[in-house]
């Protein structure tokens, strides 16, 4: 089982697969599949704009659930120690600056993804498939963002 | 309800933690074009979710757990979609996460991803704070599609695409 899951699997069978996802919640309960907005079904929680957490937040406490069930069935829990081009450039006393950057990555990607009502997940996957003209534009936008960012943090470093 | 889309959540978590889209290189190699299986996978997935769209369309299904019809909005883009996800973009490509595979990665342990974490939770909450970001993006771009975004009433509603993600 957990050899199997050690390689990742052809585009071909995790594509359609996560496909199938968005599909499932739609036929199930009709609603969009979106991890931003259960973020926001969190935060609306906890500052008391919503008393229940409601079938977003369920969702995403699934995420997180989907996340540890893989690592356990690998036995590979917390057994990360860097975290991508962030700690290969912030080393020795530069690295305590990871997690603030990371901080404020999040802040940027919780903002932006709110405001532009959906992520790669709710506007990228869910909002493309539904043929969604604000899907488009917000995945068009994000996409070249994130590429050209890359790049330049690539040109920098 | 909650518990299908707990279920479902789990699929997908598992899903992207399989696929190593939590790994923070694996996105990176993705966003500097060195690597496409991640746009394959994102592309077959939308075609597969839109030709069953299209299929349950034309059967005018209903819901298994809800027994409501299927419905889906689309949305006009306003410039809050442009804007936002140039923020968001950026940040993408900074963390080399978006906020499905940040999930996933806490539930993997990721300790740097508790981090990431907590400033997507920030950002959330500052968008929700319409004095912050009307004066962040002042002018017309609050349309009247995200009219109630940020309030989950039009998720609830069932206008599902207008709603957040």
């Amino acid at each position: 089982m957990s050899e199997l899951l050690l390689d990742r699997p052809a585009w071909y069978v995790a594509g359609p697969l996560i496909g199938l996802t968005v599909l499932g919640l739609l036929v199930c309960i009709n609603r969009r599949l979106g991890v931003v907005g259960g973020f926001s079904a969190v935060v609306e929680r906890l500052t008391g704009r919503t008393g229940e957490l409601g079938w977003r937040g369920a969702f995403l406490l699934g995420v997180v659930g989907g996340g540890l069930l893989f690592a356990l069935l690998t036995g590979g829990f917390g057994r990360s120690g860097g975290y991508g081009w962030l700690s290969r450039t912030l080393t020795g006393d530069a690295a305590v600056l990871i997690g603030p950057v990371l901080v404020g990555a999040g802040v940027l990607i919780g903002f932006g993804g709110k405001t532009a009502g959906g992520c790669t997940s709710g506007n990228g996957l869910s909002g493309t498939a539904f043929g969604s003209p604000a899907s488009y534009v917000a995945f068009a936008s994000f996409m070249a963002t994130a590429i050209g960012v890359s790049f330049a943090i690539e040109a920098l470093l | 309800m909650r518990a299908a889309a707990a279920g479902f959540g789990v699929a997908f978590g598992f899903l992207l933690s399989w696929a190593q889209a939590t790994d923070p290189d694996r996105i990176r190699a993705m966003l500097l074009l060195e690597d496409p299986y991640l746009y394959l996978m994102l592309g077959s997935a939308v075609v597969v979710a839109s030709v069953g769209v299209r299929l349950l369309r034309r059967r005018r299904a209903r819901a298994l757990v809800t027994g409501e019809r299927l419905t889906w909005d689309t949305v006009r883009p306003a410039r809050r979609h442009v804007v936002g996800s140039v923020v968001f973009g950026t940040g993408w490509a900074i963390a080399d996460a978006c906020p499905g595979p940040i999930a996933a990665q806490v539930g993997q342990g990721f300790p740097w991803s508790v981090f990431t974490l907590v400033g997507v939770g920030l950002g959330v909450w500052l968008a929700l704070r319409r004095p912050f970001t009307r004066a962040v993006l002042p002018g017309p771009a609050w349309g009247t599609a995200g009219q109630d975004d940020g309030r989950g009433s039009a998720a609830e509603r069932g206008a599902t695409v207008a709603g957040d993600g």
